[in-house]
């Protein structure tokens, strides 16, 4: 139940940081911006609570369940959470540096900027969130279908 | 370790139901915070304007795609509705009430997007607080198979 509980606290606050990111992409002004990149700052404690509690409790669960450590769907999911924590905390970098530039533009005069608006557009910066999404997308998969199990 | 004894033909709709369900938990998150924000800066149009399309682009769909799979869940497990666990009727009484609560929500956040009204914002937080809470007692209910 808390594995569950905790799946749902990486993968929802997850799709609530992106909900936002995504907001803070179609904002007009950069206080606007700046405001929904700063909310979702309050979601990473959440990922990080979530993150842990199915790390912890899940390999808990395959010792008590009688599965192997060495199952490929076993390795799949601790390789996939590792891709997700590092790439989703590169991404995060990425917002950050958005928010400050952000916050900075809207201290003086709130006019956006080409620079920001490269920021907030920069394809490898957003990759990087979108694919933290998608590992951990495919860990639910891999949790669902057990492939090797 | 969603479910460790199952048929594979259940993968997909199990699959596609706890998918929904979690994006509807982070859409509703999403909106919570947005609204927790608009609380503190009722002026800012742009809170409710976010509010109104997470809603109907993010929760809306993802309320469709967990419910549909749910009934698909069910047929599946070739339950009749006759002495049905506990945990099954808490997850359908939440899924029943909440699309009342969702769609009201979403009728509440759009009269605050076009009215600006700061007390219209603080219900939508007020409703999207009580349907957070209601789908975690569906995840803790549905996941621990209370009975």
């Amino acid at each position: 139940m808390f594995h569950v509980t905790g799946a749902f606290l990486f993968i929802g606050a997850s799709v609530t940081a992106a909900v936002l990111n995504t907001l803070a992409l179609r904002a007009e002004l950069p206080s606007e911006t700046a405001l929904h990149l700063r909310l979702i700052r309050l979601t990473l404690p959440l990922i990080g609570i979530g993150m842990f509690l199915t790390l912890v409790l899940g390999l808990w669960l395959v010792h008590t369940d009688g599965y192997s450590y060495g199952s490929f769907w076993v390795v799949a999911a601790l390789v996939l959470w590792v891709v997700s924590g590092a790439l989703g905390g590169l991404g995060g970098r990425h917002q950050e540096k958005a928010r400050e530039l952000a916050e900075r533009l809207a201290a003086a005069g709130d006019a956006s900027s080409d620079e920001l608006r490269a920021l907030l557009r920069d394809p490898k910066g957003n990759a990087l969130s979108w694919l933290a999404g998608l590992a951990a997308l495919l860990i639910l998969i891999d949790m669902i279908w057990k492939p090797g199990a | 370790m969603i479910a460790a004894i199952r048929p594979h033909a259940w993968d997909l709709p199990l699959f596609l139901h706890v998918f929904g369900a979690m994006v509807l938990v982070g859409a509703v998150l999403a909106v919570l915070l947005l609204t927790v924000a608009a609380w503190r800066q009722p002026n800012l149009r742009i809170l409710a304007r976010s509010s109104f399309w997470t809603l109907l682009v993010a929760a809306v769909p993802a309320y469709v795609v967990m419910r549909g799979a749910a009934q698909w869940v069910y047929s599946k497990e070739g339950f009749s509705g006759n002495n049905d666990p506990t945990w099954i009727g808490i997850g359908f009484m939440v899924a029943d009430t909440g699309l009342l609560l969702l769609l009201l929500t979403t009728g509440v956040a759009y009269w605050w997007m076009r009215s600006g009204k700061a007390v219209a914002g603080r219900i939508v937080a007020g409703l999207s607080c009580v349907y957070l809470v209601l789908l975690a007692v569906a995840w803790l209910a549905m996941s621990g198979k209370w009975s």
